[in-house]
């Protein structure tokens, strides 16, 4: 494991209070998982993904593999790679059972796909020094999985917390103070700066802001100017300055459901019974959180690699199969223009409302009756004995196509996200 | 390195000292394995029905994942990985 440490200059031990924010990320997550489950495979490199690498070990990014890369590629970089589908719902449940392990260092946890952030305040006197309570939560991680290693980063606000973190991976522990953050983050790039993404470094780069020492000579109302609303929370932020809250979502920002196809197909039949899954699935998550969506997206990539996508707002928001799945209907004959297969397909719901009962409307109430208690029915059979135990008939299609075990199809690229 | 999934009902032997299952051997066809190592375990869900995974290396070396699912106590292979 590796060592604890703070930044040059940091105290050895800064106060409790003086590290509310404490970041916690699964060191090459899927990679990480294999490794742990075969140990042959530790020490070598790891490849997980189809078509492109979803996580890769280190051992692998020795090589300059990153996620993303094409696997045709990465076998040519680095021939002795192992590769592996994967198999997403064994992630989710290692996920799950190390952020239950992260939720007892505060009620307040933000969990995303493989890292979380957690506000400690108030937490010191229950659980004492923050620098030794995140030293055993590590071990414990370790302990629990088999060997999953994760990175930890404390720090005064949610940006420096991840930032400290990136310097001690993987397998590691690091913490920073508000006092430190000035020089700590001079020489970083500005593309570390939470809120500066590929397009603002872009504008950025052009303009020779290469590091936050670079941005910080910019004024707000340049950067107002520059960027709009992004540009005052730039400034604040180039000076270790982060108000964002670090508090449980209740409500997400969207909900997806993704694929590729194991071969790209311009078959109307295959491509909307895979559209049709997707948006069931995507539906029963949002009606388990009480939610329905204003908005339903489409994404679409084709062969080629060329991308589109779409949204529509109906007038009333839902979160039933049928309704959504129209939408979806609605958008593909919209989008899918050109004569090219398609490799990957999407369905993104957001936008959500708190399901609160609102009346129906007049001649459609009977209708949307039904339509209620039939998801309601298929939900609690669902919650019962799994996904796979009822397959819809828009759905059937992929019958026979797809491999099927207890959580349903088994899809070439699942998105395990929102 | 392959990987094998599966979903074989299958025999397996395990301690349940301290609350918790340990496989120790398992049967797979004719053929017996004896677990020399459990390298993780895991916890998931299909509807209400817990199950719990076990990547079990065997004296050949390969791993082997088995299932328990502890509503219905039924052992089932979900994967093989291989060398090779």
């Amino acid at each position: 494991m590796a060592e604890s440490r703070a930044l040059p200059g940091s105290p050895a031990r800064p106060a409790a209070g003086d590290l509310p924010v404490v970041h916690l990320d699964i060191d090459a997550f899927f990679a990480s998982v294999e490794q742990a489950r075969d140990p042959r495979l530790r020490g070598r490199p790891v490849l997980v993904g189809n078509g492109v690498i979803a996580s890769c070990s280190y051992e692998a990014r020795r090589f300059g593999l990153r996620a993303g890369t094409p696997l045709p590629e990465a076998r040519r970089v680095c021939p002795d790679a192992v590769i592996l589908d994967g198999h997403y719902p064994t992630y989710r449940a290692f996920a799950e059972r190390i952020f239950a392990l992260a939720a007892e260092l505060t009620p307040h946890l933000d969990t995303y796909l493989d890292e979380a952030y957690g506000d400690l305040t108030g937490t010191e006197r229950l659980h004492g020094d923050p620098i030794d309570r995140c030293a055993a939560l590590r071990a414990a991680i370790a302990e629990a999985t088999g060997g999953v290693t994760v990175t930890i980063g404390l720090g005064p606000n949610r940006m420096l917390a991840k930032l400290v973190g990136k310097t001690a991976k993987p397998d590691g522990l690091a913490w920073i103070t508000a006092a430190d953050a000035d020089v700590f983050l001079a020489a970083r790039p500005a593309s570390d700066i939470a809120g500066v993404g590929p397009a603002i470094a872009g504008r950025l780069a052009g303009m020779n802001v290469h590091t936050v020492a670079d941005l910080r000579r910019l004024d707000v109302a340049t950067l107002s100017g520059l960027f709009g609303a992004v540009g005052p929370l730039l400034h604040e932020r180039a000076r270790g300055r982060d108000t964002r809250a670090v508090c449980a979502r209740e409500v997400p920002q969207t909900i997806s459901r993704e694929t590729a196809f194991h071969r790209a197909t311009a078959d109307p039949a295959t491509i909307e019974g895979m559209l049709h899954y997707l948006a069931e699935r995507a539906c029963r998550a949002t009606r388990a959180l009480g939610l329905t969506a204003r908005t339903i997206g489409l994404k679409l990539r084709y062969a080629d690699g060329v991308g589109e996508e779409g949204r529509r707002t109906p007038a009333t928001p839902s979160a039933l199969d049928p309704d959504v799945h129209a939408v979806v209907r609605a958008l593909l004959a919209r989008l899918w223009t050109r004569r090219v297969q398609l490799s990957h397909v999407g369905v993104v719901l957001s936008n959500f409302a708190v399901i609160d009962g609102a009346p129906l409307g007049l001649f459609d109430a009977v209708e949307q009756d039904r339509a209620h208690r039939l998801v309601e029915g298929l939900d609690q059979v669902r919650d019962r004995y799994g996904h796979a135990v009822v397959v819809s008939g828009r759905s059937l299609t992929l019958l026979g196509t797809l491999p099927q075990d207890r959580y349903g199809f088994v899809l070439r690229t699942p998105s395990l996200t929102k | 390195m392959r990987v094998e999934r599966l979903d074989e009902p299958i025999r397996v032997r395990a301690d349940f000292a301290g609350g918790r299952a340990t496989p120790i051997a398992f049967q797979r066809g004719t053929q017996p394995h004896r677990v020399t190592r459990v390298n993780s375990r895991w916890e998931d869900r299909v509807g209400r029905q817990p199950l719990y995974y076990f990547a079990c290396s065997v004296e050949s070396g390969d791993v082997y994942e088995l299932c328990l699912n502890a509503h219905e106590l039924t052992w089932r292979l979900t994967s093989v990985m291989l060398d090779g």
